[in-house]
């Protein structure tokens, strides 16, 4: 159950915002915001081509299976950094969003368009520019790295933890309010424990995504230009390029064994604790237990490090907090300059970036802009073609397992690790497959995008078809409903608005997959199909700014464009037609 | 504050209090109006009123959770800037932390305060003792019954040694035995108090619970809440609840709230424009037929007499809400009500004993008397197909009642109407239309 609820949660928090309604956010907010991002991306970038050419750091990746276990490590750690960062940016996003009525106005559709935005779509052009900061260290690369992934990781985190913070009940919040709670008072022993359920399975969801991201910018090349890091997805990567069969079976083997330790030692024990944070009247049975939480709880090693950070370190913090309470007055007046000056910056550097941006963007020829959306199109074919094929399998076995919860228990565990492999990490396997088929890179890259994101569409459905309710079914089987009208009636209505979400998320999955599906490592050389994404990766290793700029603005212009008009009025179809009240 | 007039034994006061929450349509709900009350130190007072009266805003404004939008609330004569530090609060929720041990959770009154824990430890021994708590320390609340978690509530405030008690509709949650046996043990804790707490003050929709406690009972108004009455409530502790004089006490709360809850004339003068002449519209309030006909039925059981507090303790529902359905019978002219009793009219007897279509024609004809469904038949005669959107049914509501909220006022019309089958609603095209005229 645990892993199906993340999809539908995550989702749903992700797509659900409060107390922003559809009528009130106008289109065009969305399109000033996008720019403003895609402006001060641009300033980034500009400061990169200052500092000089790109230098191109080699790297040895060794592809003795006895490496693997420190690649791995390597992987690891950029994924936990980046998701350290993203908790940081969660907890201080959402608080601020949460409590500041005229922050909330704008961050909420910011995150709302960040979220939409395909991220691999700024690998590129990240990634050069960070190199050319930092040009004689990996620090370039690495940074680069763990930005995409905390940018995979941190939208749907944030959004969980916005939403708890605005719906935690009055009456708690009053009792924090009479008793005189403090700031870090409420926030350790109110605001967090209440958000804690929602903030685990998004994490757990967002390390399960990161892995997309690791393993692709570990991998990455940009046509004669190596950017490899070492970790499990390079190693792959050079697998393939060797035609090392042995060593493509090890990297996948540590992949696989990557993410079930993960999701054993870390994320099933925090979910059991979790339980006690749910906000229930009554007692519910507690089904799930986790071996190593138990182990954890009984240890006495762990409960003296616990105690010692919970007195020790919390008065210690009271302590500071309390003496800066003095100086109060003063360090808000200063704070308020520093806030101003802050802002001021911030608008100067991304007002640059716009003007750099557009002017850009005139440099693009007319014929050159016909092909950008000549290939946005083809791309968009794409991606709604994945999502199609996807529906095609996934929604009829999604119905079938989630209304079977014997099958559920025996599917679990098989689909969460499935859907957490990264596809990329064996793209070019596949690709080699189709190409015994005769399926050439044009229609192959919609079945490698299919692979990332049609767990999203699996798993939606599966939780929608737990959702029916029985005394639906035993009405269908009374009144010997034909199968088709048992569909029409039954099924269909309650899975809608899950099957939204799914395709919403999926969708979003298969434009980030085609910058990585349209141009890839086959046999030896870099092949690709004509598109979008591929387009936005060669026009970075030719160099192409211009072009690149527009790519990039165009691709996302489309997915917000999809977002606002179609699956935002399917997902109101969703909640006010098929509502199951 | 620190040097706050103690001697002074005002414990807390508001002045002059005016409160109104805006709505999402942009006019404002007035809650409290015109708000005088001093607590002063050593008396229970409590505040009356049906639910949703205002009441639990007042006691918040008082503690100083929220600030009212006009006038002033003051603490030992000063006027208050934040919470108000001698008050704590027992909610009617309980609002317990679920991750917190029933320990824990009465922890929580120490917060902010310099307590060395050895200290706590031995208040909170005290009071779990004194509330009846020993043994559940480590319990977390979702084992506890409604009953424990108020304990718990209680305890917190206590550890929490304010001067002032507050309480929220603290036993509407529990069941009838829970919620007396609670109410003695605070009555207990009260006749035992050495220092704090110093005065309590209730909130509450039930009476027979506010002649227990009570010595000093005001008796409010409904929304916008103001002062209606304040009772002197001298009879000696403990009280018995058989005894002559608590029941006429009760009984006379009984005739004071009726008399504020279904008052003799309910209407709203209006001119109509399209009718021309001024003339009473009355509020429809929010009741639905079946309840009303449940009513009818249970007064025909009763011979023809029904003693409203008596039927609303039967059924288990809170005072007003039965209010609610005697104003709906009466405005239909089915009943008629003396004090707190209610008897039928012709037209009710008449009703009760007819089946469900001559029903729905009774139904329907006294419909077409209401003013509001007056002015709403002729502006949908006056429509082609005597259709009518609901927005406009809306903005009218908007005009004619500013003080009540349309949205509500539509679905019971509606509610009413597709019974008496005078109305019809498509709710897909939200259009509403004139169905059968008998």
């Amino acid at each position: 159950m645990t892993f199906l609820l993340i999809f539908v949660k995550i989702s749903k928090m992700s797509l659900i915002k409060p107390q922003v309604k559809l009528e009130k956010t106008f289109f065009l907010a969305d399109l000033v915001i996008l720019i403003f991002i895609l402006g001060s991306f641009w300033a980034l970038i500009e400061i990169a081509k200052r500092w000089g050419a790109p230098v191109q750091p080699v790297v040895e990746i060794s592809l003795n299976p006895w490496a693997l276990p420190k690649y791995a490590l390597f992987s690891l750690s950029r994924g936990f950094v980046a998701y350290f960062l993203s908790l940081i940016f969660t907890i201080i996003y959402g608080y601020v969003a949460a409590y500041n009525q005229w922050a909330e106005k704008i961050m909420i559709p910011l995150l709302d368009i960040l979220q939409s935005i395909p991220v691999l779509a700024f690998l590129p052009g990240l990634v050069i520019s960070l190199i050319s900061i930092f040009p004689h260290w990996n620090i370039g690369l690495e940074l680069a790295c763990i930005l995409m992934i905390f940018t995979g990781q941190v939208w749907n985190m944030t959004f969980s933890f916005y939403s708890s913070l605005k719906s935690i009940p009055q009456d708690l919040i009053d009792t924090a309010k009479v008793w005189k709670f403090g700031r870090l008072e409420k926030l350790l022993r109110l605001e967090l424990p209440y958000a804690s359920t929602g903030l685990i399975w998004n994490s757990m969801m967002s390390m399960a995504g990161g892995w997309f991201f690791l393993t692709v910018c570990e991998a990455f090349v940009l046509g004669n230009k190596d950017f490899r890091l070492l970790g499990i997805g390079s190693y792959m990567s050079v697998a393939i390029e060797q035609g090392n069969i042995p060593a493509m079976f090890y990297a996948i083997l540590a992949m696989i064994l990557l993410i079930t330790g993960i999701d054993r030692l870390l994320w099933r024990p925090l979910v059991v604790w979790s339980q006690k944070f749910k906000f229930e009247e009554t007692k519910s049975i507690v089904t799930s237990n986790s071996f190593m939480l138990d182990l954890f709880q009984e240890s006495k090693i762990v409960s003296l490090i616990v105690d010692y950070l919970n007195k020790k370190m919390l008065i210690k913090i009271k302590k500071i907090l309390s003496q800066s309470k003095v100086n109060r007055k003063r360090v808000t007046s200063l704070s308020k300059i520093c806030r101003l000056a802050i802002l001021i910056l911030i608008t100067f550097f991304v007002f640059s970036g716009v003007i750099r941006l557009f002017s850009l963007l005139s440099q693009i020829s007319f014929v050159s802009w016909f092909s950008v959306l000549g290939r946005g199109s083809l791309t968009l074919l794409r991606t709604l073609s994945a999502l199609f094929l996807g529906s095609l399998w996934a929604i009829p076995a999604g119905v079938v397992i989630g209304m079977n919860p014997r099958l559920s228990k025996i599917f679990q565990p098989i689909a969460q690790i499935a859907a957490s492999f990264p596809a990329p990490m064996i793209y070019p396997l596949v690709m080699v497959a189709m190409s015994y088929f005769g399926i050439g890179l044009q229609f192959g890259a919609v079945i490698l995008m299919m692979l990332g994101t049609q767990w999203y569409i699996l798993f939606n459905t599966i939780a929608g078809a737990t959702t029916i309710p029985t005394d639906l079914i035993e009405v269908g089987e009374i009144y010997h409903l034909k199968k088709i009208k048992f569909w029409r009636r039954i099924i269909f209505p309650t899975i809608f608005p899950y099957l939204v979400t799914g395709w919403i998320t999926a969708m979003g999955g298969a434009w980030n997959a085609s910058i990585v599906a349209e141009y890839i490592q086959f046999k030896g050389r870099m092949i690709s199909a004509t598109g979008l994404g591929s387009l936005i990766t060669l026009s970075t290793a030719k160099g192409d700014f211009p072009l690149l700029a527009g790519s990039v603005l165009v691709m996302a212009l489309i997915v917000v464009l999809l977002n606002r008009f179609i699956w935002k009025r399917l997902y109101l179809v969703a909640r006010t037609k098929y509502a199951l009240i | 504050m620190e040097n706050l007039n103690k001697n002074n034994n005002i414990i807390a006061e508001l002045r002059n209090v005016f409160h109104h929450f805006p709505q999402p349509l942009g006019q404002s709900l007035k809650v409290v109006e015109n708000f005088n009350l001093q607590v002063k130190t050593g008396e229970v007072l409590s505040l009356l009123g049906p639910s949703g009266s205002g009441k639990s805003t007042i006691l918040r404004i008082l503690a100083g959770l929220i600030k009212p939008t006009e006038g002033e609330v003051l603490s030992y004569g000063q006027p208050l800037s934040e919470i108000n530090p001698q008050a704590s609060i027992v909610f009617q929720k309980f609002a317990l932390f679920p991750w917190l041990t029933v320990q824990e959770n009465i922890a929580v009154g120490f917060e902010g305060k310099n307590i060395d824990p050895v200290t706590q430890k031995e208040i909170t021994s005290k009071v779990i003792d004194k509330i009846g708590l020993d043994g559940f320390e480590e319990a977390y609340p979702r084992e506890l019954s409604g009953g424990m978690k108020q304990r718990v509530g209680i305890a917190r405030a206590l550890v929490s040694d304010t001067e002032l008690l507050c309480l929220d509709e603290p036993f509407s949650e529990l069941d009838l035995l829970t919620a007396i046996h609670l109410r003695d043990e605070v009555l207990n804790l009260w006749l035992a108090h050495e220092k704090n707490p110093k005065s309590i003050f209730l909130v509450t929709h039930n009476i027979e619970e506010v002649v227990y406690l009570a010595n000093r009972i005001v008796i409010l108004t409904p929304l916008p809440a103001r002062i209606h009455t304040i009772i002197e409530n001298n009879i000696p502790y403990p009280r018995d609840y058989r005894s002559g004089v608590f029941m006429e006490m009760v009984e006379k709360i009984q005739d004071i709230v009726t008399s504020v809850v279904i008052p003799e004339k309910p209407a709203v003068e209006v001119k109509a424009e399209l009718l021309k002449v001024p003339f009473r519209v009355d509020v429809i309030p929010r009741a639905e037929v079946t309840e009303i006909i449940g009513l009818l039925e249970a007064l025909n059981d009763n011979q023809g007499r029904l003693d409203i507090f008596d039927f609303a303790g039967e059924v288990g529902k809170d005072f007003g809400r039965i209010a609610l359905l005697v104003k709906a019978a009466e405005l239909l002219d089915f009943i008629d009500s003396l004090k707190h009793e209610i008897i039928f009219t012709d037209l009710g007897k008449k009703f009760v004993s007819s089946n469900i279509n001559e029903r729905k024609i009774i139904l329907n004809k006294q419909l077409q008397n209401l003013g509001l469904i007056k002015i709403f038949i002729e502006m949908l005669k006056k429509r082609p197909e005597m259709k009518l959107p609901r927005e406009v049914i809306i903005d009218e509501l908007i005009l004619l009642l500013p003080t009540e909220n349309p949205d509500r006022i539509f679905r019971t019309l509606v509610s009413w109407g597709r019974y008496a089958e005078l109305f019809g609603y498509n709710p897909k095209e939200k259009i509403i239309y004139l169905d059968k005229i008998f």
